[in-house]
C-alpha cells in the first residue's frame, strides 16, 4: 500500500497543532466558521487517531511515542498535551450548552438557504450530523479521561477531569435521545410516486409491478415486524400491515415533527420539539449508523463508557441500526442477477439521482456484509462497484470540460431539508462534499474484508489511486493551513479556489480514512495457499536433508560444524512456526536451510573426488 | 532553593551531571553552591578540577563541621581556585560558584540530633547566600540522605523550596533500583515520612534524571546494523513501559542526559569550548544540562499531573 497512515497522520497532526495552537490559546473555526459540528470535527482530527490507534495514544504521558510528541510539539510536552486536550474538550462541551444547561446540536453555519440567509431560528435547528459527531467525540473523551485520570494526582486537575467526563456524558445522553427521535419510517402507497420510484429502482429484471411488490413484501416481512414493535421516541407507525403500502426507514435530518419525548430515568434532559418531516435521508442514515456502531464497539464495552441509562438508549438504537442496515442492504441487493445498486446512479423514492447516493447505499451494504461474513463474490462485486464510482466521479479519471461530476466535489451533493421552513425562512439545504474520502474509506474497508489475494491487491491499488491521485492533490499546498484540506481547485480547473482556512469538515474525514488505513495495515497479510503448499514441500525436503546430515556427521564434528547445524536447526524451527501465518517467509527460511545443507554436501562430494 | 541529588547506585553520573547543572546555573548569572555530602568518596574537587581537594579537603571539610569540630565548613570559590584554564576566571555576567568539599578522611557516620541541628544551620546559611545550593548525596540509602531528610523536616526549613533529583542510568537494573530507592521499603519516601515529611508533598518534590541515555534514533548510532536498531528500539520501548509502571516514567522525569564520550572517559565540566572549539563534547549534552538547569526552578515542570 502506498498510503502510509502513520507518516501521513503525523504530518496532519503537525499541521493541526500549528494551525489550532499558534500561540497560547486554541483557535476555533476555519473555513466554515464555528458550529457544533465543525468544532467537533476539528478536535476529532486529534482525538480520533489518539483513541483509535495504539501508537497515537496520548492518555498516558509516560508512554506517548517520541515521534508523536515531536509532531505535536507545538501543543506542549507529553504532560501538557493531555491537559490541553482536557481544556479544549471542556471548552467545546461548554460552548454548545445553552443557558439552561442543555446540550445544543445546531447545524449553524453548515446550513444554507439558497440565495437567502437562513433565519436565526433556523440556524439553531438540531441536526443528525451533530448528534453523530457528538457521540463520537463524547465516547473518545470519556475513554481518554478514563485512562488519563489514573495518573492524575493534583486536585485541581482531578476536578477538571471529572467535570469533562460529566459534560461529555451529558452530551452523549442528549445526542442519543436526539438520534432516537430522528428515526423515521415512511410508508407510502404502491401507486404513489414514492412507490413507483422504489419499484422501478429495485426491478432490474423487467418483472410486472405486482410481482415486484409481492417480492418486496416477502423480503421485508421481518423488518416490518421489527419496525412495528418500535415504541421509544417514535410516533405510531401506521399502515405497515397494509399489503398495498411500501415503506422505507432510516434517519431524517433532525428530530421528527411531533416525535414523542422519551422517558429517561433520574436525569432530566430537555427534549426540544422537532420540525423534520418523517422522511429517511440516506446521508443522515449512514451518519447515524456509523456512530451507533461506535456505541457497541469493543472499546466502548471494554472501557465501560456507557452508564446504565445510556446502555438502555444504546439498545434501542441498536434495534434501529439492525433494521435499517438490513432494510437497505436487502433493497440494494434485491432480486436475482444485477443488483439494483449496480444500476447507477441510485434514485431515491423522492426522485433524486446521484452517484453519491449509490456510494451511501454501498457503504450501508458494506457494513452489512462485514457483519455477515459475506461471500467473496459479493465483496468482489462491491469492489468493482467502488472502482466504477471512482471513475464516474472523476477521481480516477480526468473530467470532461464542464463535467457535471465535478460538482460532486464542490459544492457537493445538495440535500433539501424538508420541514426546515416550519420556523419561517426558506427551506434549508445541506451540502455533502465528502465523496472522495467516503469512497476511500469504503474501499479500505472492502479491502480489509476481502479474502482473495488478487482482488484485495487491486482494491488496495484503487485506494492508493484515490489517495495519491486525488486526496493528496487536494491538500492545501501553502498558506496558514498547509498540509490540511481542502482545495479541490488544485485538481479541477473549472473550480474557483476556496479560502486559505482549513476545512475541518474535510480534514476530519481524511483523518478517519487514514485511521481506517492504519487498521488495514495492522492486520496480518492474507496467507496464500500456493505459498503454503510451496513452503510445506520445501520444508519437507529441508527436514529430510537435515536429518540425513545428522545421520552422517556430526556430534563429534567440531565447533564450527556444530554451530552451522545449530543455525540450521533454529532456522528450520522458525520456518515451521511461521508457516501457517506467513508461508512466504517460511519458504524463504526453508530455502536458506537448503542452501546451507547443499554447501556442506558439495564440500563433501569435492573431498571424495566425485564432484 | 535546595536541591538534593541522589542516585540508585554508584556510577550513574550523579556528581558529574549535577556539577554541570550547577555550572550552567552559574553561567546564567545565579549564585550557586555545590555541597559535597558524598561522605564515602568526595570527588567534587576532581570534577571542578581543583587539585588541592581532588579527594576531599585535608582540613575543614563538611564532616568536621557536622561533627562539630569546626564552626564553619570550608568554602572554595571555583572561579579562583580551579586549575582548569576555562574555569579560572569568572565569565562576565556569571554568578558566584562555590564548592563545599568533604573531608579527605571522611567516611560514613550515623546521624545524631546535634548533627541535624548543624545541618539545618548550614542549609539556612546556604539559602541566605545562594540562589541554588545543590547537595550531592551519596548513592543508595545512606546516612547523608537520612540526615538531609531529617534536616528538611525541621520546622526551620519547612518554608524553603527543597527538591530532590534521583539520577539513574537507562537500564533495567537501574530503573528497578531507582524506583526501589524512592518508593521501596526504607526508601526516600518511607524514610522521609518517618522523619516527619508529608509523603504526598515529598513525592511531588522528587524528579528523576536519566543519565548516559542511548537514544535509538540518534545519529550517533548510524553505524549500527538495522537489526540492531530494531532490537534497540524494542528494548527502549520495554524500558519505557517498565519505568512507567514503576512510577518513574516521563511524567516523573525532569530531564535526560545523553551518553557523551567526555562524560564517560573524563568526568568533568563541559564548557562551551569543548563543544564549539574542540568539538570533543556533543552539543546535545550541553543542551540537556541547560534544560535541566532551567527546569530546576521552573514550577510548571514540577507541577506534574
Amino acid at each position: 500500500m502506498r498510503i502510509q497512515p502513520r507518516q501521513q497522520l503525523l504530518e496532519v497532526w503537525r499541521a493541526v497543532a500549528r494551525t489550532c495552537y499558534p500561540g497560547d490559546s486554541w483557535q476555533w473555526g476555519g473555513r466554515d466558521q464555528r458550529n457544533s459540528i465543525s468544532d467537533a470535527e476539528q478536535i476529532l482530527c486529534l482525538m480520533g487517531p489518539a483513541t483509535q490507534i495504539t501508537t497515537f495514544k496520548v492518555d498516558l504521558p509516560d508512554e506517548t511515542a517520541e515521534d508523536v510528541l515531536d509532531a505535536v510539539a507545538a501543543l506542549g510536552d507529553s504532560v501538557e498535551i493531555p491537559q490541553l486536550l482536557i481544556q479544549v474538550l471542556t471548552q467545546y462541551f461548554q460552548a454548545y450548552t445553552d443557558e439552561s444547561g442543555a446540550p445544543v446540536f445546531s447545524g449553524g453555519s453548515y446550513f444554507s438557504a439558497g440565495a437567502q440567509e437562513p433565519t436565526p431560528e433556523q440556524l439553531t435547528l438540531n441536526v443528525v450530523d451533530s448528534y453523530s459527531v457528538s457521540i463520537r467525540l463524547a465516547l473518545a473523551s470519556i475513554g481518554f479521561v478514563r485512562v488519563f485520570r489514573n495518573v492524575v494526582r493534583r486536585d485541581a486537575l482531578r476536578r477538571a477531569v471529572e467535570e469533562l467526563e460529566s459534560l461529555a456524558s451529558q452530551r452523549l445522553t442528549a445526542a442519543m435521545l436526539g438520534l432516537l427521535r430522528s428515526f423515521a419510517v415512511n410508508t407510502f402507497d404502491v401507486s404513489s410516486e414514492y412507490g413507483q420510484n422504489l419499484c422501478r429502482m429495485v426491478n432490474q429484471r423487467q418483472l410486472t409491478m405486482r410481482q415486484v411488490v409481492d417480492d418486496l413484501q416477502r423480503e421485508l416481512r421481518e423488518i416490518k415486524a421489527g419496525l412495528r414493535d418500535l415504541t421509544v421516541g417514535i410516533g405510531q407507525v401506521t399502515d405497515l400491515d397494509n399489503e398495498n403500502k411500501l415503506f422505507e426507514c432510516g434517519w431524517s435530518w433532525g428530530i421528527i415533527a411531533g416525535a414523542p419525548r422519551i422517558e429517561v430515568g433520574a436525569q432530566q434532559v430537555p427534549q426540544p420539539d422537532g420540525v423534520a418531516e418523517p422522511l429517511p435521508y440516506l446521508y443522515f442514515t449512514v451518519v447515524a449508523l456509523d456512530c451507533i456502531q461506535d456505541l457497541f464497539s469493543d472499546r466502548t464495552r471494554i472501557l465501560g463508557l456507557l452508564d446504565d441509562e445510556q446502555q438502555t438508549l444504546a439498545r434501542a438504537l441498536q434495534i434501529r441500526w439492525d433494521l435499517t442496515q438490513s432494510y437497505w442492504s436487502r433493497i440494494a441487493r434485491f432480486g436475482r442477477g444485477t443488483w439494483p445498486l449496480e444500476s447507477m446512479p441510485w434514485r431515491t423514492t423522492d426522485g433524486f439521482e446521484s452517484d453519491y447516493l449509490t456510494l451511501l447505499i454501498a457503504s450501508i451494504m458494506i457494513n452489512d456484509l462485514a457483519s455477515r461474513r459475506a461471500s467473496t463474490s459479493d465483496l468482489q462485486r462491491v469492489a468493482e462497484l467502488l472502482r466504477e464510482l471512482g471513475a464516474r466521479a472523476r477521481i480516477t479519471r480526468r473530467p470532461l470540460p464542464r463535467d457535471p461530476a465535478v460538482s460532486l466535489h464542490q459544492p457537493g451533493f445538495e440535500l433539501v431539508l424538508e420541514g426546515s421552513e416550519a420556523l419561517g425562512g426558506q427551506r434549508l439545504t445541506w451540502y455533502l462534499a465528502d465523496f472522495a474520502p467516503q469512497l476511500l474509506k469504503q474501499t479500505l474497508r472492502v479491502a480489509g474484508l476481502l479474502r482473495d489475494i488478487p482482488t484485495r491487491g487491486r482494491t488496495i491499488a484503487l485506494a492508493d489511486q484515490i489517495w495519491e491521485g486525488h486526496l493528496l492533490r487536494r491538500r492545501m499546498a501553502g498558506g496558514p493551513a498547509a498540509q490540511l484540506w481542502d482545495q479541490p481547485s488544485q485538481i479541477y480547473e473549472d473550480l474557483k479556489p476556496g479560502g486559505d482556512q482549513p476545512s475541518w469538515y474535510y480534514t476530519e474525514r481524511v483523518v478517519s480514512c487514514l485511521v481506517a488505513a492504519a487498521d488495514l495495515v495492522a492486520g496480518p497479510p492474507l496467507p496464500s495457499p500456493v505459498l503454503a503448499d510451496l513452503a510445506g514441500d520445501l520444508l519437507a525436503e529441508a527436514d529430510h536433508l537435515f536429518d540425513q546430515e545428522l545421520l552422517s556427521v556430526s556430534a563429534e564434528a567440531g565447533p564450527s560444524m556444530g554451530t552451522a547445524l545449530q543455525t540450521v536447526r533454529a532456522t528450520l524451527r522458525r520456518a515451521h512456526e511461521t508457516r501457517s501465518e506467513l508461508p512466504g517467509t517460511a519458504a524463504v527460511l526453508a530455502m536458506d536451510v537448503l542452501r546451507d545443507l547443499r554447501r556442506l554436501a558439495s564440500a563433501r562430494l569435492d573431498a571424495s573426488g566425485t564432484a | 532553593m535546595l536541591v538534593f541529588a541522589t542516585s540508585d547506585k554508584g556510577g550513574t553520573g550523579r556528581s558529574v551531571t549535577s556539577s554541570n547543572v550547577v555550572y550552567r546555573r552559574a553561567l546564567s548569572g545565579k549564585d550557586v553552591s555545590y555541597v559535597d555530602f558524598d561522605f564515602g568518596s568526595p570527588t567534587a574537587g576532581a570534577i571542578f578540577q581543583i587539585d588541592s581537594i581532588t579527594h576531599g579537603t585535608a582540613a575543614g571539610g563538611l564532616h568536621s563541621y557536622l561533627r562539630g569540630e569546626i564552626p564553619e565548613p570550608r568554602m572554595l570559590d571555583v572561579w579562583s581556585e580551579s586549575d582548569r584554564e576555562v574555569l579560572r576566571s569568572q565569565p562576565p555576567g556569571a554568578g558566584r560558584m562555590v564548592i563545599l568539599p568533604g573531608d579527605a578522611a571522611g567516611g560514613e557516620f550515623s546521624v545524631s540530633p546535634e548533627m541535624v541541628r548543624r545541618c539545618v544551620d548550614l542549609f539556612l546559611r546556604l539559602e541566605a547566600e545562594f540562589d541554588l545550593s545543590l547537595v550531592d548525596l551519596s548513592a543508595g540509602r545512606s546516612y547523608a540522605t537520612d540526615m538531609a531528610l531529617a534536616a528538611t523536616a525541621e520546622p526551620a526549613l519547612r518554608g524553603l523550596t527543597t527538591r530532590w533529583l534521583v539520577f539513574h542510568r537507562w537500564t533495567r537494573q537501574h530503573i528497578l533500583a531507582a524506583a526501589a530507592l524512592v518508593f521501596g521499603e526504607r526508601g526516600i519516601i518511607d524514610a522521609g515520612t518517618a522523619r516527619g515529611h508529608d509523603s504526598d508533598r515529598l513525592r511531588r518534590a522528587i524528579r528523576f534524571v536519566r543519565t548516559a541515555v542511548v537514544d535509538p534514533n540518534s545519529e550517533e548510532l548510524a553505524g549500527l546494523r538495522p537489526a540492531q536498531v530494531a532490537w534497540l528500539r524494542d528494548c527502549n520501548y520495554d524500558l519505557r513501559r517498565l519505568a512507567s509502571q514503576l512510577g518513574i516514567g516521563r511524567t516523573a522525569m525532569l530531564g535526560s542526559v545523553p551518553l557523551d564520550p567526555v562524560l564517560q572517559w573524563r568526568e568533568q565540566l563541559i564548557s562551551d569550548d569543548d563543544v564549539a572549539l574542540t568539538e570533543v563534547a556533543n552539543s546535545s549534552t550541553v543542551e540537556a544540562f541547560k534544560l535541566l538547569a532551567k527546569r530546576l526552578d521552573d514550577d510548571l515542570a514540577w507541577e506534574g499531573l
